[in-house]
């Protein structure tokens, strides 16, 4: 095995390892998914109609958010970044390692849920099989985008904690998976638009492709990948 | 090339404080160089500008030879194990995974966490890790500290196994007995600036050869640092000092309990040299 695939099959061992991101990669979004999918659908039979999709826009979301960026703060933020330079490691290998990883992570997480929710809820499955598993793949990686310019950004653990929650709460909220976006404000509605939580669940209910829906995306996914380009480039120069 | 690393006129400021003041030396191959010096001296500035960690203001750093480096303080991610830390630094060097892994008594403590290690075996492993591509050239800085006894024994034995095999060392201590079993040559830095650069020997030579007499006495004696129950002077002449120190305490009545006669360690002509112009 290479250097690289080494260390993308290493760093997803290091996650199964690491009780924090464990929990925010499987442990809450599934009982989150256990409890919210039994309250859910009893209380609104409508709900299994979209109960994957919103299951897995929350689990995603808390762990590309929340989980994600955990390690990268770990790396960048500590003595760890001196080791791998001085052993000849690059230091954005390890983004690309923990991108790939985590991705891995939140599609198996994805696949859980999209499998258990017919037999334990009687949830819907989506009509267009092959549009759902193309829009989850771009909104996991929209989100780990994020949450990597996250981990690039801040240097402290408790300051990350703060910043994500700011973010993944209004996400959550705002995005129409726990209840229709129409009983919003009108402010709060157009507040949400600035989530990628939004755009993915509605990409993710949508049958056909739409452009309109991806153009969002694609906007928080460049501003991601700029802000993490240059953080990274700061890093290697310091 | 009988020169491994070769620094000329080396500056580096913090902001407006400059911490590396136009340093200059050079370190030859198979040697066992040891920058000294109190903390906040320069050392470790020092060796991240050579190793390529730290941009230097200016000045130039060559160096002959490929180079391993086992920092201060340094870390991995806390669940890696030992194997696998080895075998990932292995792989992005494209080198073999050798007997280093055992060398350094690793084999037990592979699948240990690094979070659950001690320090002294998560030296004896980033030891292992600076040694993976079999370099010319190592740097260790302050390689024993945290370490308890039998640690420290065991990498100094090791240090000395890495000269035998022809490897050129450059450590950063402020342990001067140390520095004094293992290196060949010593350059003490104070304020940014080298104080003193040689071989031990030299360093003896160079400071002169002092004693410290330790007198017991019933009264307290003047001019004198008071240790462990006894008055301590430093002295270059034993026999004037000590004359004049006995023919005192008979004219004050000051009965002399005990004498003891030492030489002066290299870790006190070290403190000499730290202290000057303070």
């Amino acid at each position: 095995m290479n250097a690289f695939l080494y260390g993308v099959a290493l760093q997803w061992k290091l996650d199964l390892r690491n009780k924090g991101i464990l929990l925010s990669y499987y442990i809450v979004p599934l009982v989150f998914f256990a409890f919210m999918g039994g309250i859910l659908s009893s209380i609104n039979p409508q709900a299994k109609d979209n109960l994957i999709q919103s299951m897995t826009v929350f689990g995603i979301s808390m762990g590309a958010i929340l989980g994600a960026p955990v390690s990268l703060v770990e790396l960048y933020g500590s003595e760890i970044k001196k080791a791998y330079k001085v052993g000849g490691i690059p230091l954005w290998i390890a983004v690309i390692n923990n991108f790939i990883a985590a991705f891995v992570h939140l599609f198996i997480m994805s696949l859980l849920i999209y499998f258990i929710a017919p037999l334990a809820f009687g949830a819907k499955t989506p009509n267009n099989l092959a549009l759902y598993f193309l829009a989850l793949g771009i909104f996991i990686i929209v989100n780990l985008l994020v949450g990597t310019a996250l981990g690039l950004l801040i240097k402290s653990p408790s300051k990350l904690t703060m910043v994500s929650q700011f973010i993944f709460l209004p996400s959550i909220m705002l995005a129409g998976i726990m209840f229709p976006v129409s009983l919003l404000p009108k402010f709060l509605e157009n507040l949400g638009k600035i989530f990628p939580a939004t755009w993915g669940f509605k990409l993710m209910n949508s049958d056909v492709f739409d452009a309109k829906i991806i153009i969002p995306l694609a906007v928080i996914m460049l501003i991601s990948i700029v802000i993490s380009g240059y953080q990274l480039s700061k890093i290697s120069l310091e | 090339m009988n020169v491994a690393i070769q620094i000329d006129h080396l500056i580096k400021s913090y902001g407006t404080n400059t911490v590396v003041k136009d340093i200059s030396f050079t370190v030859k191959h198979g040697e066992i160089f040891a920058l000294l010096g109190t903390n906040g001296a320069g050392k470790t500035t020092i060796l991240e500008c050579i190793e390529g960690l730290r941009k230097y203001d200016n000045g130039h750093i060559k160096i002959n030879g490929k180079i391993g480096v086992q920092l201060q303080s340094s870390s991995l991610p806390a669940n890696i194990k030992a194997i696998e830390a080895y075998k990932l630094f292995c792989k992005w060097n494209k080198a073999q995974e050798n007997e280093l892994f055992n060398v350094f008594d690793l084999e037990p403590l592979k699948n240990k966490q690094y979070k659950d290690m001690s320090t002294g075996q998560k030296r004896r492993l980033h030891l292992a890790l600076a040694l993976i591509g079999n370099p010319d050239i190592i740097f260790l800085d302050e390689p024993t500290a945290g370490l308890d006894v039998e640690g420290r024994i065991s990498l100094h034995s090791q240090i000395r196994k890495l000269k035998e095999q022809g490897k050129t060392i450059i450590m950063a201590s402020h342990d001067m007995a140390e520095v004094e079993s293992l290196s060949d040559r010593v350059a003490i830095l104070k304020d940014g600036k080298i104080a003193f650069i040689g071989t031990t020997a030299e360093l003896t030579n160079n400071v002169g050869t002092k004693y410290r007499i330790f007198i017991k006495t019933k009264n307290p004696l003047q001019n004198a640092v008071f240790e462990q129950g006894y008055w301590v002077f430093t002295a270059e002449n034993i026999s004037n000092t000590l004359y004049e120190l006995l023919k005192t305490c008979k004219q004050t009545k000051n009965t002399v309990l005990d004498v003891k006669i030492e030489r002066a360690t290299l870790e006190q002509l070290f403190m000499d040299i730290a202290k000057e112009e303070k």
